[in-house]
C-alpha cells in the first residue's frame, strides 16, 4: 500500500499539477479527507483569463457591419493565440485554484476547438472555466452556442452545404454519447433543430429565427418540434451519456485502463446527481480505490502537465517564449491547437523515439541553461523561406531555481537521502532504477550534487509517469 | 570556477561526455547481430511530403486543352514557361530535373489521385492522406506505422526500419505498436543519445512485463538507443560526391543517400517539403519550392545511381490536396481536392503518364474530380516495394496498380 507522502502525491499530481515536495511536507499532518476539501474550496473562486482585448472598435458594432468584417477583426495571426497559451501555462503553474484548472484543461481536450479566432478561443476558455465543476448539463449547452465551437465545426467540414449535420454528429460522437448509440437519422434530424443557430455582428451567439426549422423532429425514439436546446436536454437524459463522460473522466484521472464496473458506479451517481461534476469529482478524489497501487504512477503525462510540473518544481522560464512553445510542439500538444475535434489521444500515443528523448532530456539543457534547439515542422500556410526554419532563432536562455528543492532534502541523512529523494519524484514502482546511476559523487551535501541528482532523476523514464 | 558554470559543465549538462566502457560494451556489441531488412523484396520506399497543398495543374500542365487557360488568365502556364514532355503534357519550367527523369524513363506521372468526400482543411486532408482514413475516420496511427506494426510476424521491425528526417515524428509513421525513428542529422541523434543517464537505462534494459507502463517506456528507450547506434555506424563509411542545392530539402535527401549508401538497412524514408500553400502570388512561390524539390530529387537520383541503388529505390510525393482549377483574386488558388502524383525509380514497370490528365471539363463545384483513391497507391508500394499484405495495414483491399 502506498505511504500517505505517495498518495497526497498522487492527488496532486491527478487533480492538479503536482506539488513541490516543500508542500507535500507541509500538510502531511492533515487527513486525506481534510487535503481534498481543501482543494475544492481554493478552486470555488476563479478568474477570467482577459489577456487579449476585444477585438472590435466600438463604433463597428453600431454600424451593422457584416458578420465577414467582424470575422476578419477576430482573425488575429497565430501570435495572439500561442500568447494565450502561455498565459494559460502560467495561470496552470501559479494559481490556488489548481483544481479548477486541471478541469478546464480536461474539458479543453474534451470539447476540442482550433480555431484561428484568438479573442473568440479565449472566451470558449473562460466558459469551460465558470462551468469546469458546475453542471455537465450547463457546461454542454454553453459549449454548444460558444462562438469558437460554432465557427469551428462549421469550418472544419469545408463541405458547402449542411454545416450543422456536421455540428449535430460530433455533439454526440465525441462529446456525449459516443458512436453506435445514435443513428444517421438521429443526427439529420438534430441537424435540423439546430438550424439557426450563428452569430451576430459581436461575435456572441445568435439565434436567427428566419433560418430555423420548426418543423416536427424524430429523435432518439422521442417526437416534437426541437430545437438545439431540447435536443442536447433529450442527450443529457441518456445514461449512455453519463457513462461516456465518466469513463473518459476515470480514464484521464484514475487509470488509462478501465475499470467497468467501478465507471459504472460512478456513472450512475453522476447522472442521479443531475451531472454535478464537483461532486463526481469528490466522490472519485475521495475514494479508497483512487489510492490504490495500480492506479498510481499509471499514466504516462501529458507534455502541458510535464512542462507545468517542472514549472511548479524549479521554476523554469525562458528569455525567448517562443522556446515552450515549441517544446509543446515537439511534445505533440500545443494548448488551443488540438488536432482535431477529437483531441489529444493520450497515452503512449505521447511516447515515440524523438519525443521520449526529448523528454528525457529535458534536465539536462535546463542544467546548461541554453535553450532547445527544436525545429518543429513549419505550419501548412507559413511560407517557405519563414524564419521558422531557422531553429536558432528561438532560442533562448533558459533559467531555473532548484534552491527550493535543495532546501527541502539539504538536511537529510546521507544512507536515506537517495531513496527520500526518488520518493518525491517517482510514482510508480522504483525496484528497475539503478541507483548507481542516478548517484552524483561530487561531494555529499553540496547543493550542486543534490541539483545534479535530482536532475538525473528527472531523466529517467520512471518520471514520465505520473 | 563559479557554481553556474559547474552545473553547466557537469557530466550530466554536457552532451559530449564520454561513455565508461563498461556501458560501451554493451551499447555497441549489440549490433553485431545481423538483423535482416524489413522490406522482403530488397526495394525501399522514399516518401516525399509536399505541405501545403501542391498546384499540381501548373505542374503538369495540360497545355494543349483551353479550358486550362481560360481558367487560368494570368496564372496559366505559357510556351516559355514549360518543357514539353509528350504532345499534350508538358512540366512546369522549373521542373527540368524531373523531366529528364521522365525522359530516361524513371518517372510515372499518375493523374487524378484524391478520395471520396475530400476535406479542404489543411489538417483534416493531411491526417486523412498519412493515416489512409476515410474521410469521416478519426486513425490516430498511420499507414507506415501500420506497416511496422505488420512486420511483426515474429521478428519485429526494428524503429529506424522507417525512418523520417525531422526531428519531430509525423504521425504516417505512428503505428498503433510500433513508431519509426525521427532524426534530422545522425550526428545530432547520436549525441542525444549520449546522455549518461539515458544511455545507462537503455543499457541495462531487460524485458518485464510486471507494470507495463513503465515497460513500454523502457522498451521504447531501449529501441530508440539501437536505432541510434545503428544509423550513426551506418551513416558515416559513406560520404557523397554529389553536389546537393544547399537548401534544408538538399541537405535531408543527402543525409538519406547517406544512410543508403552507408548500408542502412531502413525500408522506407520520409521527408517534408513545406511552402505548397499559394494562395497570394502562386507563380513565384511555386515556381520557387518546384525547383528546390526537382533539382533536389535530380541529384538524389543521381548519387543513388552512381552507387547502384538507384534500381532498388523508389520514391513517391504527394501533397495533402491539389489546388482549384479556376485562379483567385490574388494571383493564386484556393484549397482543391484531385492531384497528381510522382513516383520515381530506377526500375519502374510502367513509366510515363500513367493514366489521362484530369478532367477540366466536368468539376465538381470547381474542383477536380479524383478517380484513382490515394490508397491504392499505398497499396501498390506496400504490396510491390515493401513486400507487406496490404490490406493488413490499409483496413481492407485497395486495387493495385502498376506503376512498380
Amino acid at each position: 500500500m502506498a505511504s500517505k507522502q505517495k498518495k497526497l502525491q498522487h492527488l496532486f499530481l491527478r487533480a492538479g499539477f503536482g506539488e513541490t515536495p516543500e508542500y507535500i511536507n507541509s500538510i502531511m499532518e492533515k487527513s486525506i479527507s481534510s487535503t481534498v476539501d481543501e482543494l475544492f474550496k481554493t478552486s470555488k473562486d476563479y478568474e477570467d483569463i482577459t489577456y487579449l482585448p476585444y477585438p472590435i472598435p466600438q463604433d463597428a458594432q453600431m454600424k451593422g457591419v457584416g458578420i465577414g468584417q467582424i470575422l476578419k477583426m477576430f482573425l488575429k495571426s497565430y501570435q495572439e493565440k500561442e500568447d494565450l497559451n502561455n498565459e494559460w501555462m502560467n495561470r496552470m503553474s501559479t494559481t490556488p485554484a489548481a483544481l479548477r484548472e486541471k478541469m478546464t484543461f480536461f474539458w479543453h481536450n474534451h470539447f476540442a476547438t482550433s480555431t484561428p479566432f484568438a479573442y473568440l478561443m479565449q472566451v470558449q476558455n473562460n466558459t469551460l472555466r465558470k462551468y469546469a465543476l458546475g453542471n455537465f448539463g450547463d457546461l454542454l449547452h454553453a459549449v454548444a452556442k460558444d462562438p469558437a465551437m460554432l465557427l469551428y465545426l462549421n469550418n472544419q467540414q469545408n463541405k458547402k452545404a449542411h454545416p450543422n449535420e456536421n455540428f449535430a454528429r460530433e455533439v454526440m460522437e465525441l462529446f456525449t454519447l459516443g458512436v453506435g448509440h445514435y443513428t444517421e437519422n438521429d443526427v439529420k434530424e438534430s441537424a435540423r433543430a439546430f438550424t439557426g443557430w450563428g452569430l451576430n455582428n459581436r461575435g456572441e451567439f445568435q439565434f436567427n429565427e428566419k433560418q430555423h426549422d420548426t418543423g416536427e423532429k424524430e429523435f432518439l425514439g422521442q417526437k416534437g418540434d426541437f430545437d438545439g436546446d431540447d435536443i442536447l436536454d433529450i442527450i443529457l437524459s441518456q445514461q449512455q451519456t453519463s457513462v461516456f463522460i465518466t469513463t473518459k473522466i476515470y480514464r484521464e484521472f484514475v487509470n488509462p485502463d478501465v475499470d467497468d464496473k467501478r465507471v459504472q458506479e460512478l456513472a450512475e451517481g453522476f447522472y442521479k446527481s443531475g451531472y454535478d461534476i464537483d461532486k463526481l469529482m469528490r466522490n472519485i478524489y475521495t475514494s479508497d480505490w483512487f489510492y490504490d497501487d495500480e492506479n498510481i504512477g499509471a499514466k504516462v503525462c501529458s507534455p502541458v502537465e510535464l512542462i507545468v510540473r517542472y514549472k511548479k518544481m524549479i521554476n523554469i522560464s525562458c528569455t525567448n517564449p517562443k522556446t515552450i512553445l515549441n517544446l509543446q510542439k515537439a511534445l505533440g500538444q500545443v494548448l488551443f491547437f488540438p488536432p482535431n475535434v477529437a483531441g489529444w489521444k493520450g497515452g503512449n500515443t505521447w511516447i515515440d523515439s524523438s519525443s521520449l528523448l526529448l523528454r528525457l532530456s529535458i534536465p539536462q539543457y535546463v542544467l546548461r541553461g541554453e535553450g532547445m534547439v527544436i525545429r518543429v515542422k513549419p505550419h501548412p500556410e507559413e511560407a517557405p523561406e519563414s524564419k521558422s526554419q531557422d531553429a536558432n532563432a528561438d532560442k533562448g536562455i533558459i533559467y531555473s531555481d532548484w534552491s527550493n528543492l535543495n532546501t527541502a532534502f539539504m538536511n537529510l541523512p546521507d544512507d536515506t537521502q537517495q531513496e527520500t529523494m526518488l520518493s518525491y519524484f517517482i510514482q510508480c514502482d522504483t525496484s528497475r532504477i539503478d541507483r548507481t546511476l542516478i548517484k552524483m559523487s561530487w561531494g555529499n551535501k553540496s547543493t550542486d550534487s543534490l541539483t545534479l541528482s535530482m536532475a538525473a532523476i528527472m531523466s529517467l523514464p520512471e518520471f514520465q509517469l505520473i | 570556477m563559479d557554481r553556474r558554470d559547474f552545473l553547466r559543465n557537469s557530466a550530466l549538462a554536457s552532451a559530449a561526455m564520454m561513455v565508461p566502457s563498461f556501458l560501451k560494451a554493451f551499447g555497441i556489441g549489440r549490433n553485431d547481430l545481423y538483423i535482416p531488412p524489413t522490406s522482403t523484396t530488397g526495394k525501399r520506399l522514399v516518401v516525399i511530403q509536399l505541405s501545403g497543398g501542391n498546384d499540381g495543374l501548373n505542374c503538369v500542365v495540360p497545355f494543349r486543352n483551353d479550358l486550362y487557360y481560360k481558367a487560368r488568365p494570368s496564372l496559366g502556364l505559357k510556351d516559355d514557361e514549360i518543357i514539353k514532355i509528350t504532345d499534350e503534357v508538358a512540366l512546369n519550367s522549373n521542373m527540368q530535373g524531373l523531366a529528364d527523369l521522365f525522359n530516361n524513363g524513371n518517372l510515372a506521372i499518375v493523374n487524378s489521385v484524391g478520395y471520396p468526400n475530400p476535406n479542404r482543411s489543411h489538417f483534416r486532408s493531411m491526417d486523412i492522406w498519412q493515416s489512409a482514413s476515410d474521410e469521416n475516420q478519426y486513425l490516430y496511427s498511420g499507414w507506415i506505422g501500420r506497416y511496422l506494426d505488420a512486420t511483426c510476424d515474429g521478428t519485429c521491425a526494428k524503429p529506424y526500419a522507417a525512418i523520417e528526417i525531422d526531428d519531430t515524428l509525423s504521425l504516417s509513421l505512428k503505428g498503433d505498436n510500433m513508431k519509426g525513428l525521427a532524426f534530422s542529422r545522425p550526428n545530432i541523434l547520436h549525441s542525444s543519445a549520449q546522455n549518461p543517464i539515458i544511455r545507462g537505462v537503455a543499457n541495462e534494459y531487460k524485458s518485464n512485463s510486471d507494470h507495463p507502463e513503465v515497460e513500454y517506456l523502457q522498451k521504447t528507450l531501449a529501441e530508440t538507443m539501437e536505432s541510434a547506434d545503428y544509423i550513426y555506424q551506418h551513416s558515416t563509411t559513406f560520404q557523397s560526391q554529389r553536389t546537393y542545392p544547399n537548401d534544408a530539402f538538399g541537405n535531408r535527401l543527402k543525409t538519406i543517400a547517406e544512410l543508403i549508401c552507408s548500408g542502412c538497412d531502413s525500408s522506407v524514408y520520409y521527408i517534408s517539403l513545406p511552402g505548397f500553400d499559394t494562395h497570394v502570388g502562386q507563380k513565384g512561390q511555386q515556381n520557387r519550392v518546384l525547383k528546390t524539390m526537382s533539382d533536389g530529387i535530380s541529384v538524389f537520383c543521381q548519387d543513388l545511381k552512381d552507387n547502384n541503388q538507384f534500381d532498388n529505390t523508389v520514391i513517391m510525393t504527394f501533397s495533402e490536396f491539389g489546388r482549384r482549377v479556376a485562379q483567385n483574386a490574388s494571383g493564386g488558388t484556393d484549397h482543391g481536392t484531385a492531384n497528381n502524383i510522382y513516383v520515381i525509380g530506377g526500375k519502374l514497370a510502367k513509366a510515363g503518364v500513367y493514366n489521362p490528365l484530369p478532367d477540366l471539363q466536368n468539376l465538381d463545384q470547381g474542383d477536380l474530380i479524383f478517380n484513382t483513391d490515394f490508397r491504392q497507391i499505398y497499396a501498390t508500394m506496400l504490396e510491390n516495394v515493401l513486400g507487406i499484405n496490404s490490406e493488413k495495414v490499409l483496413g481492407r483491399k485497395f486495387e493495385l496498380m502498376n506503376f512498380v
